[in-house]
């Protein structure tokens, strides 16, 4: 009975609004049994107490995660690329995306698990209907709820206090922006799942007295599987690895200055952090991209991403059933191209330049057209053509040759005039009749990584075509020509020869009197297509450039919660905002935990006599929050010299650190003064504590779960008087 | 196995003194002896032990002393005769090693100084600003002005008018040019470098023929060498930093030694401490990277006091206080002051306009003579109904608000509809058609009478077009090239029941000082749309060529952001042509302003500021010479600065290359012991003497960090980055080499006992500094541009594929 009327005993009545209720109910309950429970809840070590809070705790992170989870019941946000994945994944067609795809292939376990036939399109803004949306957002709801038992189980783990993991736990339930991350079919709950769950295995692990032993071997391994986890949802994921190998690093320099010991010890130890953090790690992720591209073996609308021999493999794709001469021949007929992330086919067409020389267009075009057929000459041959009594003459690495383009007879050729765009680089024109032309036409065939004599081949091999008489090198800059190039993209020489973008390879070949070969032969092994499939992501990665002076999101702005991201779509205002209050508690924790470390180190190196109780006490504290401060920069410094495109969004897996940082400092706040005030002013603080917590995620509920609203600046919203600063958007 | 020997000739620290001591014969000549006063008394193990060999070298050294002695014993001896008279006697020595390494880099740096006469690549900026600086005109660079003063006051002593127009790379100088005067600020810097890392050398504890080989290392690196040829930052910054360092290393040895009490505010004390903080800020004053530079001094200096005074439990509170507002003083106060007087120089030298102008305000344009001041002067200060204006968008680059008679398309290449109305851009250039007349909504005249109708804070407006006469007019119509923000134009009627929403609201941002009457020049102003509350904004994106390719203007929702900020630049009162004319011409005079603008230094100097390292977007992209930090460790590419026109003759930056990639090992060789002396400390296996060890770890407090300091932070960075960012890093390098050289020699010493190993190590670094000459000597017609060259000679120095040379002629 005692213990029902506990300050605890707020919790379960926090989803619902009365707040009125439960401070009668905590007035009328106080004079009796408060001291004597916040005596246990202080020093409980498991039990009752610890029991009855936990069981409240999860029952407030249900109610809270999972009220209207259905609405709004249209798509929202990132849900239209992950639901479109999660198609995808359903269908098996094969598509190019910057994440690895752990992620998105939960989501889409998840859609199947309840019956969706990946048949729905997303499209933001488009209405559910009877598409059965609901099975993804729950799997991914339940994901991100379980943060919240992980999370207070690791400062459980760590300290032993229930203060300070219930204050964690508290600062986590009520953030109105995790509820919001939540809500939706997102690969950030995931990822803040297994982040957590590898830092709770951490926290075990490091409990574990004896070495080699079962629980020992368990936990270790289970950092490492949900390590994997995490940077297998997304790359950001790879900053936790930062943090585990740091601690590893620690407990080996540890073990090695235990003189008991010999060395072998410590080089077991290492084989065995190595096995269960490295080599399993990598194990999984591998696996699950062999799963990956396993399930995905249709092709779709993106293979044009990946290179002719990666396509080769997918089924539908044009590769596939496709035939063709393996060598190439002086004579034949070829299609060249480019080698970058979408490569495009080098291309020409009768207009011509209206700058420049005014010769014909050489350019690049994703689409293939007959105008990107070109012939393949010996340098001082004119015509293509041969005869069928000559000896087939093949291509050769180092071989000077001509190309011709088929429909118009001009040859490719270059001078050192400056190209329209990149004036840096030489123009490439059409130049000639008939194949007749200059020695601008010549081009030496430089095979990557092949013998002088090597017999060109197709697919398989990448060159580069160099002009010998301009010292340059064909590159494709990939820039769009303006209106007279019909949206194709511009061809030029490069004199600085070590250039990315003038690698070309030939995906298709006529030439009647070789046989013809089936394109099976290219298939890549998987271990090429997984190295070419992160190259991509790689590439795809560094091309999220933000335009000068768009909005930015900044780390800074990060912790202060200065700005908050829309998710809304017609109709409901759903807005990614921390709780203001709970955002900038953790900022003051931050603070304390800045001052209490200078504090103590000062008080170490001068070797202050302040109470054994204390020092203890502070040495505690800041030792679990030296950890979990070094987990929050991993998290979040990485972050501030990054040129990528940032989002709000990024910030979250430090977020996790940072409410675990609060709960302790929380906790160690109380502790410091619990000698000096009294028991009931403990209670007092604590409650006050949780319904602070709570009446802040209530009066920014409306964005949270998106009630019909109207903008905040007129006062019949909800929201109106709630924009506190004049950078939040709603 | 080796570990086994290692093991075996352990060395046990704590019971072997005196054996050790017994092993190790005392030194007949302490090299330290001869330099400075300020080394500490306890001599080094590993420099004794070095004493057999280099005895033989060190005898003109030894002969000096004798001579010394001799010259003491002399007055002596004629003192016994003359006991009552003072001694006049002028006792000088010289340490002969640093003195002729400076000699010869001083040959090397001021040989064919003014050749070629002619612009050597970045000389095309720095040659510039220091021509600007005879002018004094202002310019805007984005690093911090010490560098190019320190060029500019070596111009104006060789007679440098300034009237040299730097054009391109290549072009040649006219007589007027002093280039070896100016060129002689780098090379001399430059070649003081190679006495200053001698000195810091000695003050690791290292042997004087360490030392040398630094310095050596520092002379023969052809980078350095081309780098102080010409006129560039990095010789300046680095001769301030390595000073800044030596400094440091001077306060720290005093803060260390026995009697470090006694030291404490003497006036050495102070000395090394306040140098080395202005030595330092100076570093940061050339370049903002020299702030690493700082910071390392910073670092060193902060974990002395961290050790040494805070955990020196005999100091009390008081002491320990003192000593910590002292450095706080020297490390934050000083540097302050010493940056802000640079740039008062600078911004009270640079009075004129000049070619930047346009990079800062307007209002800091017109207090500059000759610029928009000439324009500006004279015209009204206070904006009233009827004033001519033109609105300048205040934040960023430059571009005036501005419209032309051509409308929005009615459909976008995204299938988006517009309201075909007026456009309305910000145009980068001055224009007619950015004029725009300010009005009452509810008045029709233009002219301006008196009383003068004042706009304030908070009062609505509308502007008229100037040449079309159409009103500025925003609505909820998706801008044309951001959908989510709304369009603005200049109303047409186009009979479609949308009405002209053309009314604004004047917001002033900085009324606290200006005023709510609304200012020319000074009033930052937001104009608020009055029917949906969205701010006018300037949103970086570009109209295409309907749209003349300038910039997008658009009604934004968020208002507080500094992009919606506009201030009147140009402004003059609407005129009648009738006969109010005269009176009015009249009337307005009295509100002239008859001074210029004044702005305060400090308003100059925080514009200033803020607008170098915030709005500065210095980024070359695509140049053909850029590398990236990884390639700086092997040297992948250098970078052209000049060819000669006549034959392939060329200077090429490039670093002696067998020195770049015996830093990178030894570098690596080092981070290899240092890990594994760290773990067999761990298992309490002491393989060094323990004075080995405190010089090894301090060698890598400094220069290992100093080097992570420099390199680092360029693996984050987001500008071009070219071959010279690495020279920072390189000098700490260089001395780590050294340092390497030493620590190698005394590990074989502990090792192997005969003496023949020793000389084969002495012999192995001897080859090693012959191969480094050869290079060098190989390299050298590129650093001083030596011709003519023809094409095989130039091809035949072409060790890598990735170095382009140019080869232009046969």
């Amino acid at each position: 009975m005692k213990e029902k009327l506990s300050p605890a005993c707020k919790v379960d009545s926090s989803p619902s609004p009365p707040i009125k209720t439960s401070l009668d109910k905590q007035s009328a309950s106080q004079q009796f049994c408060r001291p004597a429970f916040t005596q246990k809840f202080r020093e409980s070590t498991g039990g009752n107490v610890w029991w009855t809070i936990f069981t409240l705790l999860m029952i407030a992170t249900v109610s809270v995660r999972f009220y209207k989870l259905r609405y709004p019941e249209q798509v929202c946000w990132d849900e239209t690329h992950f639901g479109r994945h999660a198609n995808q994944y359903l269908q098996r067609t094969f598509f190019f995306d910057v994440h690895p795809p752990l992620g998105k292939m939960l989501v889409a376990l998840f859609g199947y698990l309840d019956g969706y036939d990946g048949s729905f399109w997303f499209e933001v803004g488009k209405k559910y209907g009877d598409a059965s949306y609901m099975g993804m957002r729950i799997g991914c709801a339940i994901m991100g709820a379980l943060v919240v038992p992980l999370c207070f189980l690791t400062i459980w783990e760590m300290t032993a206090s229930l203060p300070a993991s219930t204050f964690t736990a508290l600062c986590l339930i009520f953030d109105n922006s995790l509820v919001v991350l939540n809500r939706f079919i997102l690969l950030d709950p995931m990822m803040l799942f297994f982040i957590s769950a590898t830092v709770f295995s951490m926290a075990h692990f490091n409990k574990q007295k004896r070495s080699f032993s079962f629980l020992w071997w368990f936990w270790l391994s289970s950092t490492g599987i949900f390590m994997a986890g995490s940077f297998s949802v997304k790359f950001v994921g790879l900053f936790l690895v930062f943090l585990v190998g740091l601690r590893a690093i620690y407990d080996l320099w540890i073990i090695l200055g235990d003189m008991s010991r010999p060395v072998t010890y410590t080089v077991k130890h290492f084989l065995a952090r190595a096995l269960c953090l490295i080599a399993l790690p990598v194990a999984l992720y591998v696996a699950i991209f062999y799963v990956h591209l396993r399930i995905l073996h249709l092709g779709g609308e993106e293979d044009e991403f990946y290179s002719s021999a990666f396509q080769v493999s997918l089924k539908g794709n044009m590769f596939h059933n496709s035939t063709g001469p393996r060598e190439v021949a002086y004579g034949a007929v070829i299609r060249v191209k480019n080698n970058v992330l979408e490569g495009q086919y080098l291309h020409s067409h009768r207009q011509l330049y209206p700058v420049g020389a005014r010769q014909q267009q050489i350019t690049t075009v994703y689409i293939r057209d007959p105008n990107n057929r070109w012939f393949i000459k010996r340098h001082n041959q004119s015509s293509p053509l041969w005869n069928a009594t000559d000896p087939i003459d093949l291509v050769r690495n180092g071989d000077l040759i001509r190309i011709e383009h088929r429909t118009t007879g001009r040859n490719l050729h270059v001078h050192r005039g400056p190209a329209p765009i990149s004036n840096k680089m030489y123009q490439v024109t059409g130049y000639g009749v008939r194949g007749e032309g200059n020695d601008d036409d010549f081009w030496r065939l430089e095979i990557e990584g092949a013998a002088e004599g090597e017999v060109l081949e197709i697919v398989r091999h990448s060159f580069r075509l160099v002009s010998p008489n301009n010292k340059c090198v064909l590159t494709s800059t990939t820039k769009n020509l303006p209106e007279w190039g019909f949206g194709s993209a511009e061809v030029a020489c490069n004199p600085k020869m070590h250039d990315d973008r003038a690698y070309w390879h030939i995906d298709d070949n006529r030439y009647p009197r070789l046989p013809n070969v089936s394109y099976t032969i290219y298939e890549l092994s998987f271990l090429e297509r997984f190295i070419e499939s992160h190259k991509n992501m790689f590439m795809g990665n560094a091309g999220f450039r933000p335009k000068i002076s768009d909005f930015q999101s900044r780390p800074w702005m990060w912790p202060i919660n200065f700005r908050g991201q829309f998710f809304s779509v017609e109709g409901v205002v759903i807005y990614l905002l921390g709780n203001p209050i709970i955002w900038w508690g953790h900022c003051l924790c931050f603070l304390l935990y800045f001052l209490l470390w200078i504090v103590n180190a000062v008080i170490e190196k001068r070797a202050v006599n302040i109470a054994e109780k204390q020092l203890d006490l502070q040495r505690r504290t800041l030792n679990t929050c030296k950890w979990l401060f070094i987990g929050f920069l991993c998290h979040y410094v990485p972050f501030w010299p990054m040129a990528r495109i940032l989002y709000f969004h990024h910030y979250f897996p430090a977020l996790l650190f940072s409410n675990m940082i609060s709960g302790m400092m929380l906790n160690y706040i109380l502790e410091t003064f619990s000698e000096k005030i009294s028991p009931k002013f403990y209670t007092y603080f604590v409650s006050g504590l949780l319904l602070v917590f709570f009446y802040s995620f209530y009066l920014f509920t409306p964005i949270t779960y998106g009630y019909p609203n109207r903008p905040s600046q007129y006062n019949d919203s909800q929201m109106y008087g709630m924009k506190w600063i004049s950078s939040w958007e709603f | 196995m080796g570990d086994t020997e290692v093991k075996h000739r352990k060395v046990n620290r704590n019971k072997n003194k005196n054996e050790k001591n017994k092993e190790i014969p005392n030194p007949a000549v302490d090299p330290r002896d001869e330099g400075d006063g300020e080394s500490t008394p306890e001599a080094l193990p590993e420099e004794l032990t070095e004493e057999p060999i280099l005895k033989k070298s060190t005898s003109p050294k030894k002969s000096e002393k004798k001579q010394r002695n001799a010259g003491k014993a002399g007055t002596a001896t004629a003192g016994q005769s003359l006991a009552d008279l003072p001694t006049l006697a002028v006792t000088c020595h010289f340490n002969l090693l640093p003195m002729l390494l400076f000699g010869v880099a001083l040959a090397t740096r001021f040989y064919a100084l003014d050749q070629p006469n002619s612009i050597v690549f970045d000389e095309l900026h720095y040659g510039r600003y220091a021509g600007l600086y005879q002018k004094q005109t202002f310019f805007f660079d984005s690093h911090p002005p010490l560098g190019k003063q320190l060029l500019a006051l070596a111009g104006y002593l060789g007679g440098f008018q300034g009237d040299f127009k730097f054009d391109k790379i290549g072009s040649s100088y006219n007589a007027s040019v002093p280039v070896f005067a100016m060129r002689a600020v780098p090379a001399l810097t430059g070649s003081l470098l190679i006495p200053l890392v001698y000195m810091i050398m000695l003050q690791l504890n290292y042997s004087q023929w360490t030392a040398a080989l630094a310095g050596f290392l520092f002379l023969f690196d052809n980078a350095l060498l081309t780098q102080s040829h010409y006129m560039l930052m990095e010789p300046i910054i680095l001769f301030f930093a390595m000073s800044g360092v030596l400094c440091v290393l001077k306060f720290r040895a005093l803060e260390r030694s026995g009697n470090a009490q006694a030291h404490s505010y003497s006036l050495r004390w102070w000395g090394w401490l306040l140098s080395g903080s202005i030595f330092l800020t100076c570093a940061l004053c050339v370049k903002y990277v020299g702030v690493y530079s700082y910071l390392l001094g910073l670092a060193l200096v902060g974990h002395d006091f961290w050790e040494k005074v805070l955990g020196n439990l005999s100091l009390t509170k008081k002491q320990v206080f003192g000593h910590a507002v002292a450095r706080f003083f020297a490390f934050f106060v000083v540097p302050l002051m010493v940056y802000i007087g640079v740039f008062y120089i600078h911004l009270t030298t640079l009075v004129n306009a000049g070619p930047h102008d346009s990079a800062m305000s307007s209002a800091f344009q017109a207090s500059l003579e000759g610029g928009l001041s000439s324009i500006v002067r004279g015209q009204p200060l206070e904006v009233v109904h009827g004033s001519q204006v033109t609105l300048r968008h205040a934040h960023g680059s430059p571009c005036w608000l501005h419209s032309h008679a051509a409308n929005y398309p009615v459909k976008y290449a995204d299938k988006r509809g517009s309201s075909h109305q007026q456009q309305v851009t910000c145009y980068v250039a001055k224009d007619i058609n950015n004029w725009w007349i300010v009005k009452r909504p509810n008045r029709t005249d233009l002219a301006v009478a008196a009383p003068l109708d004042r706009i304030s804070h908070g009062e609505e407006i509308q502007l008229v077009h100037g040449i079309t006469g159409r009103n500025l007019n925003s609505h909820n119509v998706a801008a044309p090239a951001s959908p989510t923000k709304q369009e603005v134009s200049c109303y047409v009627d186009h009979n479609v029941s949308m009405p002209a929403q053309d009314v604004w609201r004047v917001e002033i941002t900085n009324r606290e000082e200006i005023g709510d009457v609304w200012h020319a020049l000074e009033s930052m102003v937001r104009l608020i749309h009055v029917n949906t509350s969205v701010a006018l904004a300037f949103s970086g994106r570009m109209l295409p060529d309907w749209g003349h390719n300038q910039h997008e203007i658009v009604g934004d929702v968020m208002v507080n952001q500094p992009n919606t900020i506009f201030n009147v630049e140009e402004h003059r009162y609407t005129r009648n042509e009738d006969e109010k004319d005269r009176q009015l011409e009249l009337m307005t005079t009295d509100f002239i302003p008859l001074e210029p603008v004044v702005m305060g230094f400090w308003e100059k100097f925080f514009e200033l500021q803020i607008r170098m390292l915030f709005i500065s977007n210095e980024n070359v992209q695509n140049h053909m010479y850029t590398s990236s930090p990884w390639e700086w460790l092997v040297l992948t590419r250098g970078i052209a600065y000049w060819v000669s026109p006549d034959s392939n003759a060329q200077i090429h930056l490039l670093g002696n290359i067998f020195i770049w990639y015996s830093a990178t090992i030894a570098l690596a060789a080092y981070c290899g012991l240092l890990i594994f002396y760290l773990l067999r400390q761990r298992r309490q296996c002491y393989d060094i003497h323990e004075e080995a060890w405190n010089q090894f770890r301090t060698t890598g407090e400094v220069l290992l960090l100093g080097y992570v300091f420099h390199f680092l932070p360029y693996f984050f960075v987001d500008h071009t980055l070219f071959l010279h960012h690495y020279l920072p890093a390189l000098a700490f390098k260089l001395l780590l080499n050294a340092a390497l050289v030493e620590h190698l020699y005394y590990l074989t010493r502990l090792i192997f006992a005969k003496q023949f190993f020793n000389w084969m190590c002495v012999l192995i670094v001897l080859t090693w500094m012959s191969g480094i000459l050869m290079v060098f000597n190989k390299f050298l017609p590129l650093c001083y541009g030596l011709g003519p060259m023809n094409a095989t000679q130039i091809l035949d120095l072409k060790l890598r594929e990735t170095w382009d040379f140019i080869v232009h002629k046969p």
